[in-house]
């Protein structure tokens, strides 16, 4: 009992445990953002991967699959399996809308040419559409847009007078549009009647429809014509802010599905040469946003007969060597992976060898009298992947920086270890006299080392709660901090400058006494005020400052999930090691002889 | 405080001897001596200053050792040192009040919770609440009874002194060993010192203290002189 009396006096009465409580508090904070962030990077990495590309995937590179559709029929009609859907993918070059003059940019793309229904099942493209419904803002641009490629025939259902007016409110509009907010929906609605209005708004589907936006992205078709959906960063018009959300430059001027692209792209025939480029114009439909950087970057989906025809991997037909007139036999369409998807509960591992044997069983099946088959499994070319060895050459880099960042940063223990050995031998030299003192009364070695031991484990205990809640708060709030880091507030600088000021002046009043401690911290609060306003100052001169890089980290956004079971891990190391750092000077004060002890001075 | 068997002595140094280590150099302080204190009396040690009279003391109150073979001390008639460490630990608990010169308080704790704290270490004398009592009634007597949740800084020298001896007497013990009890203190307030000790001693409690003081030995029953590492000339002073 009287331990506790002394360790509770010990630790309220002295400055020292509190900057060992913050030490620790510190410590255990900078391993759990980082080993979170890590973790969280790792697992979107490997979430994303699963997302986008199902359970497991069967690729057959350049010249793809023969009978895709027989196999993923016949593939569902396993029970484990929840859906599959092929893919034919291949590089290509994407002319955007912009810039406004003659000669346009265009963009290297990742086409992936895919069945939208299916591919809905097996990844969550539809939660990845970008656009829902048109803003306002938006809204104007395609009423604007529906005018501008309407106007005869707007003009024979317009009196001079309206059309007239329509002209000025257009004109009017056209040139603000870019910068501000304007009401021409309203404008409009007010100048023409019921009839008229109703006519302009069947120009564009997505008008009198505002849901139209995502259907026709999750359809990949505008009226009847294949369209594209990009990924979110594949245009330069995107940009993102600072919430997370995006916005479109120019008051959304640069909204891709207001807009066509031309994809082209390059067949390669059955011995790997070059045919000619195909080329295809296409509307923008929607835009995509996966969350990883690199594939909204770089990925657009068409449908799947779009870049079948492009890369020449459609249904063609077989004719006699000798006599190219005579058809002998059709080559199917081909695709170049298939996704699946399992049902819940079945891993990736187990519906991977599931899926291999029903990939022979199925070639097995096929009649002898068939002219094209797919690629054997002896076949080099031919992979059949779960999704996490689809993203080994991804996620093994992560796991291993994950590792080595957990290694390096467990040193971290050891130097709370050190800490607390540097301040326990300074209490305990401290402490000297007293341990002399209660050596003298009775006090046994055993209750000395208690005494520093339960001292160590409430500075333990206390300091890496603190350092939980720290590690917690941080993380969790990681991008909001980022992006406070990037554009730091002029306000703070001013701040700072103030209590810089306010330190000084003080400090001067102070120092008239002659004592050292109150110049010495009222020039420490000075530099870090001041230093603190300068860098502020010098990031807003440089224009901001980026840490975590988008086109670095492959996400857009830093990761802010605690990783929960190596925080606790991190916790209960931080006060094994106070314990382990106190065990040694509460031994040697336990050994301290009584004698020596009272009359230390 | 038991009593001992007659022509026992409660305590006992038999041919003590005691070297310290100063680096590589052996300083031999205590080189034979010997001395018996009875239950009931007041022994004086008189010495001058680096004569060994703390030694003694510390030697017999089961703080220091003697030498490999250096004698032993008795308690009793029972060798302190052949006793286990927990036995020793009782030993200075149970038996042995200790006053140091310095007072030796700890200055984290209130004067009270520096008075009960070997009756909180030793378990002794029932529960919390009846050692906080006699810890009270101690310092009451003492006239410190105001001054109970104060810190040793905001006391008096003399007060200081008067807690550390409650303190020692918290377990109720059979023997104080008062070191230099009044060195610290001017000759008034020393000499009340003096009358507390005094006191408990004709309230039947065994001193031992040592000084270098005459006129402070003159107080005392009995006063031996240390010199040359040995006792000299035991004297009834009384």
């Amino acid at each position: 009992m009287y331990q506790t009396l002394l360790t509770t006096r010990y630790l309220t009465s002295r400055v020292i445990p509190l900057i060992a409580v913050a030490a620790v508090a510190l410590c255990v904070a900078l391993v759990i953002v980082v080993v979170s962030v890590m973790s969280g990077f790792l697992n979107m990495v490997q979430s994303s991967g699963r997302t986008l590309m199902g359970d497991v995937i069967i690729t057959y590179g350049i010249s793809g699959i023969p009978h895709y559709d027989d196999l993923i029929t016949y593939f569902e009609n396993d029970p484990n399996v929840h859906a599959a859907t092929p893919i034919v993918d291949g590089w290509g070059l994407l002319r955007m809308p912009y810039p406004d003059s003659e000669a346009k940019q265009s963009e290297t793309v990742q086409v992936w040419g895919i069945e939208p229904t299916s591919f809905a099942k097996v990844t969550s493209f539809d939660e990845s559409l970008q656009w829902k419904t048109p803003t306002d803002n938006q809204r104007n641009w395609l009423l604007l847009d529906a005018i501008t490629s309407n106007q005869e025939n707007l003009r024979e259902n317009l009196n001079d007078e309206q059309w007239n007016e329509l002209d000025i409110v257009v004109n009017s509009a056209s040139n603000t549009m870019n910068f501000e907010s304007v009401s021409l929906w309203t404008d409009l609605q007010e100048l023409l009647d019921e009839s008229q209005w109703k006519l302009l708004l069947q120009y564009d589907e997505r008008l009198h429809n505002p849901n139209a936006l995502f259907q026709q992205g999750l359809s990949l078709s505008q009226n009847g014509k294949e369209g594209i959906v990009s990924g979110l960063h594949v245009s330069e018009g995107n940009e993102r802010q600072k919430d997370g959300t995006y916005q479109v430059i120019r008051n959304d001027y640069w909204w891709l599905p207001r807009f066509d692209g031309t994809l082209t792209m390059l067949p390669v025939d059955a011995q790997g040469g070059v045919i000619e480029p195909e080329s295809i114009i296409m509307p923008f439909v929607n835009e995509f946003q996966s969350g990883v950087f690199m594939i909204d970057e770089s990925r657009v989906f068409v449908p799947i007969n779009v870049s079948q025809r492009l890369l020449h991997l459609d249904t063609a037909e077989i004719v006699d060597v000798d006599d190219p007139s005579i058809i002998v036999g059709i080559d199917p369409a081909r695709a170049t992976s298939i996704l699946i998807r399992g049902i819940k509960g079945i891993g990736a591992d187990d519906l991977q060898v599931r899926i291999a044997n029903m990939y022979d069983s199925f070639l097995a099946g096929l009649p002898n009298d068939t002219l094209v088959f797919p690629p054997t499994r002896g076949d080099p070319g031919l992979t059949i992947h779960t999704w996490e060895e689809q993203q080994r050459r991804f996620t093994g880099p992560v796991e291993k920086e994950r590792e080595l960042m957990r290694t390096l940063f467990s040193i971290v223990y050891l130097v709370v270890a050190a800490l607390i050995l540097s301040i326990f031998w300074s209490i305990v030299f401290e402490k000297t006299r007293d341990i002399g003192i209660l050596r003298s009364i009775g006090a046994s070695r055993g209750s000395i080392v208690w005494i520093f031991l339960q001292y160590s484990l409430v500075i333990g205990i206390v300091g890496s709660g603190l350092g939980l809640f720290i590690g917690w708060f941080i993380t969790k709030n990681i991008n909001t901090i980022h992006d406070a880091m990037g554009n730091p507030p002029l306000g703070i600088a001013i701040v700072a400058f103030v209590l810089a000021t306010c330190i000084a002046i003080y400090t001067a009043i102070k120092s008239r006494s002659g004592q050292m401690l109150p110049i010495v911290l009222g020039s420490l609060g000075i530099i870090t005020c001041s230093g603190i306003g300068a860098l502020i100052l010098f990031i807003r001169h440089i224009g901001g400052l980026v840490i975590w890089d988008a086109s670095v980290y492959y996400f857009s956004v830093i990761p802010n999930q605690v990783d929960w079971p190596s925080s606790l891990v991190t916790v209960c190391g931080a006060i094994l090691f106070c314990l382990l750092g106190a065990v040694i000077p509460a031994a040697k004060a336990a050994d301290t002889d009584p004698v020596k002890a009272l009359r230390h001075e | 405080m038991n009593d001992t068997p007659n022509n026992v002595p409660i305590l006992e140094g038999r041919h003590l001897k005691k070297t310290y280590k100063l680096g590589r150099a052996s300083v031999p302080v205590l080189l034979d001596a010997s001395l018996e204190i009875q239950q009931g009396e007041w022994m004086t040690i008189l010495g001058s200053s680096g004569s060994g009279k703390s030694t003694v003391l510390h030697l017999l109150g089961g703080l220091d050792r003697p030498d490999e073979g250096g004698g032993e001390v008795l308690f009793r008639g029972e060798s302190v040192w052949a006793r286990s460490n927990r036995q020793i630990n009782q030993f200075r608990n149970h038996e042995v009040g200790f006053v140091f010169q310095f007072y030796h308080l700890l200055p984290e704790l209130s004067v009270l919770e520096n008075t009960i704290l070997p009756a909180m270490i030793g378990r002794l004398g029932g529960s919390t609440t009846d050692s906080r009592a006699r810890g009270i009634a101690l310092l009451e007597q003492f006239g410190l009874g105001h001054r109970l949740a104060h810190r040793p800084r905001e006391l008096s020298g003399g007060e200081r002194q008067r807690a550390a001896i409650a303190r020692a007497l918290i377990n109720r013990p059979s023997i104080l060993l008062a070191d230099e009890p009044t060195g610290n203190l001017d000759e008034e307030t020393g000499s009340g010192i003096l009358d507390v000790i005094g006191q408990l001693h004709k309230d039947g409690l065994t001193v031992v203290l040592v000084t270098h003081n005459m006129e402070i030995a003159s107080r005392g029953e009995c006063c031996v002189h240390l010199r040359h590492g040995q006792i000299e000339h035991p004297a009834t002073m009384a």
